[in-house]
């Protein structure tokens, strides 16, 4: 068996700020993490590994420092990475996202399972999964916490509902997003981060030419939509007291909501 | 070729297991003050045991730069889980891994690195201590092997050992040139184990004496060849004394963190008291020791992995550091004020760990006294 892991390099939330001025993200000196739902996507693979046999490819696109990503699962257990960095893959957005990532997965000989996390922690769009598997024309099944059954051809698994879980079963090859499930992600092996980092590591990089692509299909040219500006909230609380008796405040509260068009 | 910088990814992902596996631990563990055995096993499942030896004899294919990276980050977490991973990773296998037989490599060796089995350092004695040449626990060659006899105390991870390297006298005459490393089983007939002491830090690390009366060994677990002992000494006090900085480098670093932390949240007359000049002067002799110690630790390190003498630079490292630390965490108490007294906090931990660091490698009496022979007082 062959699979596919999707992974990204985000920023660890914890230490995320917004420029005031700018609105953009301040990445100088943010620690970046692999994007905890596709650690869960990489544990879900190595348990398959294990249980099933499987060869794990692991697929990324970002800027050439992402590699720390691939050298992370690598050290957890996967048999090769393959990084697309291009300038030009800059400014993607999850349309262009999905289809440099569908057109680099084209290019992966075989895989019966594509793997990735139900959402980036940077983004939170949940679009990248779903939308490469309609580029590939292939099944998918989000939201999956349990693998249930895997033979030939097809995958059983347990979707996450809001009050509880659909049990699902589909054709291979599929894509699958996924969600902590009951195995925490493992740490990875030190011997195999430092083979990671070496000249022989079972690790490539792509660019726009080796997937067949031009500049105008990817990145910001080839994205449908822009961001024009990020903000942070403002959760500023402004608390007034009515004074009067019960009933002219009841009906100065009702004045206001009327104003503020909430009732 | 792009690739991962090893030493940065190194540091990144140990970095990411102390903050999810230890510090949310750290306080509960030292209350135990029980060996932190879910916690060691998890680190051998990462390999790290095996960071300074080679891949192709079962370690991870590491230098000691890597391994003193892995101390400070582990250090930073709980000083005393660092101490009891560099015991397995240095000087409770070394001498093992270089001079044992393929017999014991598999017997022991490979089950230490895999955290199955513990290994660990006899070295000073109720009567000798950093004068190595006094020490008295006697190795007598015989027929079959080697007698040993003696007592050995301050032993750190004794009480949860399966194996000893002891250093042992071989001709009371000859003094230091008459030292050596011998391999002992913890099960051999005449081995005895005391109850872990009562110490004020580190309270994870179980140290006890051992006590070894007529246990024989085979010649085989003789760990260094007649006349060689004292020169392998001098080759691993280096990495000893670098590492025990590296040890005093996270410590630095869990101080001046919180430190900064509760500076910026506590108010006084109306500001955080990190806006206080004193505080400030306290806080930046922190971040000022803390840079400085790298540097002369990291130097060590990396000339230790380039095949060089480092043993006055380690000592350096060493002494330099471990002060830094215990100025670092006094100044921690000190700011905390009274809850830098309260055993709820972390100051007091960091304060009562420090003191670890003073011995280990040698005191601090000793190193300026070699210090001050180099430069030829």
């Amino acid at each position: 068996m062959n699979i596919i892991v999707l992974v990204k390099q985000v920023p660890n939330n914890t230490e995320v700020k917004l420029d005031p001025k700018t609105g953009n993200l301040i990445r100088e000196g943010v620690d970046t993490i692999v994007n905890p739902d596709d650690l869960q996507a990489l544990e879900t693979a190595f348990t398959l590994k294990e249980t099933h046999g499987a060869t794990i490819t692991v697929l990324s696109m970002g800027p050439v420092q992402a590699i720390d990503a691939l050298s992370e699962a690598i050290g957890m257990g996967a048999d090769k990475a393959i990084l697309l960095s291009d300038r030009a893959f800059a400014g993607a957005d999850t349309w262009a996202t999905s289809f440099t990532l569908g057109k680099a997965i084209q290019r992966v000989e075989k895989f019966d399972l594509i793997l990735t996390g139900r959402q980036a922690i940077d983004g939170d769009t949940a679009q990248v999964g779903p939308q490469i598997a309609e580029y590939l024309d292939l099944p998918q099944v989000t939201y999956v916490f349990d693998i249930e059954k895997l033979d030939t051809g097809y995958v059983q698994v347990k979707r996450r509902l809001e009050d509880g879980y659909e049990r699902i079963q589909c054709s291979l090859p599929a894509v699958l997003t996924i969600i902590g499930g009951r195995s925490k992600p493992r740490y990875p092996e030190i011997s195999k981060l430092l083979s990671a980092c070496t000249k022989r590591a079972p690790i490539e990089v792509w660019n726009a030419a080796d997937i067949g692509v031009t500049t105008a299909e990817v990145g910001m040219n080839g994205s449908l939509t822009q961001v024009i500006k990020t903000f942070a909230p403002k959760f500023e609380r402004q608390s007034e007291f009515l004074e009067g008796s019960a009933a002219s405040v009841a009906r100065d509260l009702v004045e206001r909501f009327k104003r503020n068009k909430l009732i | 070729m792009i690739r991962s910088n090893p030493e940065e990814l190194v540091r990144k992902n140990i970095a990411r297991f102390v903050d999810k596996e230890i510090i949310p631990v750290a306080q509960e563990l030292d209350n135990k003050g029980e060996f932190p055995r879910e916690i060691f096993e998890k680190l051998a499942r990462m390999g790290i045991f095996g960071i300074r030896y080679p891949r192709h004899k079962g370690g991870a294919g590491g230098n000691t730069t890597l391994f003193c990276i892995i101390c400070e980050e582990i250090s930073r977490g709980l000083l005393s889980v660092a101490s009891i991973t560099a015991m397995q990773c240095l000087m409770g296998t070394n001498f093992l891994f270089h001079s044992g037989t393929p017999e014991m490599l598999d017997q022991y060796f490979l089950p230490a690195m895999r955290g199955e089995k513990i290994g660990c350092f006899c070295m000073t004695e109720p009567d000798a201590g950093s004068d190595l040449g006094a020490i008295t626990t006697r190795a007598t060659e015989v027929d079959d092997g080697y007698l040993i006899n003696g007592m050995k105390t301050w032993v750190t991870d004794g009480p949860e050992a399966s194996f000893y390297t002891v250093m042992c006298q071989t001709d009371p005459t000859k003094r230091l040139r008459g030292i050596g490393y011998f391999f002992v089983p913890r099960h051999f007939s005449g081995v005895s184990v005391s109850s872990p002491f009562k110490c004020l830090g580190t309270r994870t690390t179980p140290i006890c004496e051992v006590a070894f009366k007529d246990v024989l060994i085979p010649k085989e677990y003789r760990l260094t060849p007649e006349g060689q002992g004292l020169n392998s000494f001098l080759k691993i006090i280096a990495e000893i004394r670098t590492m025990t900085a590296a040890l005093a480098i996270g410590l630095q670093r869990a101080a001046m963190a919180d430190s900064i932390k509760y500076a910026n949240e506590r108010v006084a007359s109306g500001k955080p008291i990190a806006k206080f000049q004193l505080i400030q002067a306290k806080i930046a002799n922190m971040v000022t020791n803390l840079e400085a110690s790298r540097l002369m630790t990291y130097r060590a390190a990396a000339m230790i992995d380039a095949g060089q003498d480092a043993l006055k630079e380690s000592t350096m490292a060493k002494y330099f550091a471990t002060e830094a630390a215990c100025s670092a965490t006094d100044e921690c108490t000190r700011i905390f004020a009274g809850y830098g007294y309260s055993m709820e906090y972390t100051a007091q931990r960091y304060f009562r760990d420090s003191r670890f660091l003073l011995n280990g490698g040698g005191t601090h009496e000793v190193l300026q006294g070699n210090i001050a022979r180099w430069v030829g007082l």
